[in-house]
């Protein structure tokens, strides 16, 4: 009599399942997008600081930032906390249809701790106040409005442009006395951070070797596998969440990771544009701040990727496409030009000829390609600098290292 | 932090009101509602399937919870979740459907002032939009006599920070019965039925904004709404 839980998630089901694998194979997606196209992001804040509200198409997040003094644990006890709590439940009606103990929520959660957390984005010894006594603590609640496919990013997105958007009073530590001031005695101060990741999503079927970005609900749950990357702004690679059970290319990654390093800098660069566009808003005078109420129906307050963004991502989609292209050959036109400049900085140092075979693999069999490239990517690494990263992350690091080498001066980071 | 003050209304109006019908896609209805730079967003499913310990066989059980923009529902917003769920109790007509559950789901996005107003209305607005039987549609207002003894309606967060008393009342349209009061603070029973009174006639206004809105969602003009409106009246006469 009543509708069954499935019902509730489209793309469970088998005959969706086909289609979806079918319009996939077919170079098509249900609402029209390339497969390389994304939604568009759209950011509204909120009148307190660090209150973001994002969608991605039909996917809402709302994010929260809050901080309070608090003692450090004895671990570190020098350096603020970084609480990151997600919330699914609520008027998303996701804990209505499953279990308590989500796989879903699960993911969600372990993939914003890998991305904000592992990755030391936010300095966090900034946020010391008396060593072993004082600390801030920030929390970011992460309340899921609506899921339409692609909460990672929407939930990187929201969480990223709140952690920027916030501010914290200013506090003096003085004869075992704290002082908060308030707004009008000092103004707030922004967290620092070290670094901006954001994730991007893909979505892997075993009908097509084509990856599609950004999926829908639909797509997602008919995937064979889905693959988050993270990257930070300087495009340097954070998170890999890789699953399912769809045999991947190796080159298939590298072409995910290319595009979503290029991806992620254009979704940060968008954050700092839309932040500062609110701070002018804020400059201007209090009664031009709307918070939330922007909201509702078509306002000025809601900052869309595709505006803001308009001729830049006309100007980036069109190498985006380029590499597209260029990927299906062994070697990728603006790899060559960065390693050329990274040669003549590095030639004294190592004699290894700095080619992208040595980690694109140029044979189709990608089984034998691990040993030679992981050797050789080592040996290339040690050259440069001595950082080790996750295992998972390991066919990715000479790339990394090429990239972050000839962007904006790398930081290090742990 | 400068917030945008009630600086343009007058104290016994209501602070402007906006909403926006099925902005979520995974319920049977949804609404953002605001008013002034209060929002919230409700959500409603139903009937769907009740666990055996809830089941009813006499009416359908009803669901309801409210989530704070942070952290965890508390005390506060479990009074509130009560308090939107007994009007709703009262409302819903609950015979409809036995043996199932009807689940409302209310989120804050954001607090400035009269927010147990706000989720009520925006309760009866998602149930409207999600075609759940009601007995009545019902509205409610917030009321304050501040430090002055003024009374002021549907006050703003600034405002509310000095203040004496404050009542929320939720009325049905139908007969205009009392279907919720909560007070806090001292006041002489003169004045609870003066604020009664105000608070009776602002929610005319809202119940009209309930119908243009909707009427506007169906693809009718407001026009219309309104010739419908003196029609049913001028009947009732």
């Amino acid at each position: 009599m009543f509708m069954n839980s499935n019902l509730f998630e489209p793309g469970k089901s088998k005959p969706e399942r086909n289609f979806v694998q079918l319009a996939v194979k077919q170079n098509q997606r249900f609402d029209g997008r390339r497969s390389n196209d994304c939604r568009d992001v759209v950011l509204t804040f909120g009148a307190d600081w660090g209150t973001v509200a994002v969608s991605l198409g039909d996917t809402k997040v709302l994010t929260h930032v809050t901080c309070d003094l608090g003692a450090p644990t004895t671990s570190r006890p020098n350096e603020g906390k970084l609480q990151l709590n997600v919330n699914l439940g609520g008027v998303a009606f996701l804990d209505e249809v499953q279990t308590t103990h989500d796989q879903r929520s699960l993911t969600l959660n372990s993939l914003l701790e890998r991305t904000f957390r592992s990755s030391r984005c936010v300095d966090l010894e900034s946020l010391c106040v008396a060593a072993e006594q004082h600390v801030w603590c920030i929390r970011v609640d992460i309340n899921v409005l609506n899921h339409d496919g692609n909460l990672y990013d929407a939930s990187t997105i929201a969480t990223l442009a709140a952690l920027m958007h916030f501010r914290r009073p200013d506090v003096t530590f003085a004869d075992d006395e704290l002082r908060i001031y308030t707004e009008k005695e000092r103004e707030f101060i922004p967290l620092l951070f070290l670094h901006y990741p954001v994730s991007v999503t893909y979505c892997i079927y075993k009908s097509s070797g084509q990856p599609i970005v950004d999926p829908t609900l639909l797509e997602e749950n008919a995937a064979d596998s889905v693959i988050v990357l993270s990257f930070n702004s300087y495009q340097e690679l954070c998170t890999l969440n890789a699953g399912g059970t769809a045999p991947t290319n190796v080159r298939t990654i590298m072409q995910c990771a290319r595009n979503a390093a290029t991806r992620a800098k254009a979704i940060v660069d968008f954050i700092r544009k839309a932040l500062s566009m609110d701070e002018e808003r804020r400059l201007q005078g209090s009664r031009l701040i709307q918070g939330l109420v922007g909201l509702i129906g078509e306002t000025a307050h809601k900052l869309s990727f595709r505006k803001l963004m308009g001729q830049q991502n006309q100007e980036l989609q069109a190498p985006i496409n380029e590499k597209m292209e260029v990927d299906n050959k062994p070697i990728a036109k603006p790899e060559v030009e960065e390693v050329k400049t990274k040669e003549e900085s590095s030639k004294q140092e190592t004699d290894i000829p700095m080619d992208s075979s040595s980690w694109l693999p140029q044979d189709e069999d990608s089984q034998e390609l691990p040993t030679p490239s992981e050797a050789s990517s080592s040996k290339a690494g040690k050259g440069k600098q001595n950082r080790s990263k996750s295992k998972g992350t390991k066919k990715k690091l000479p790339k990394k290292q090429d990239h972050s080498d000839s962007e904006e001066e790398a930081k290090q980071v742990i | 932090m400068n917030l945008p003050a009630k600086v343009d209304v007058e104290k016994d109006k209501l602070r402007q009101m906006h909403c926006e019908f099925n902005p979520l896609s995974r319920c049977d209805g949804s609404v953002m509602y605001s008013q002034g730079a209060t929002v919230v967003i409700a959500a409603v499913l139903g009937p769907i399937e009740v666990k055996t310990q809830n089941l009813s066989i006499d009416g359908s059980y009803l669901e309801c919870n409210y989530r704070p923009k942070a952290g965890l529902p508390q005390v506060k917003e479990r009074i509130r979740e009560a308090a939107v769920r007994d009007v709703l109790e009262l409302a819903l007509l609950a015979e409809a459907h036995p043996r199932s559950k009807m689940s409302v789901q209310i989120q804050e996005l954001e607090d400035r002032g009269s927010i147990d107003a706000c989720a009520v209305n925006s309760a009866c607005l998602a149930m409207l939009i999600g075609g759940l039987p009601l007995k009545s549609s019902f509205a409610a207002v917030h009321c304050i006599i501040n430090e002055q003894g003024d009374y002021i309606l549907d006050p703003d967060q600034s405002e509310t920070l000095h203040q004496r008393a404050s009542f929320t009342f939720a009325f049905d349209s139908v007969e205009g019965n009392l279907l919720l009061v909560q007070t806090k603070g001292a006041f002489k029973i003169a004045q609870f039925n003066d604020i009664e009174c105000l608070c009776r006639a602002a929610s005319a206004d809202i119940f009209q904004f309930y119908r243009s809105q909707i009427a506007k969602y169906h693809g009718r003009s407001e026009a219309i709404a309104e010739k419908k409106k003196d029609e049913s009246s001028s009947m009732e006469t």
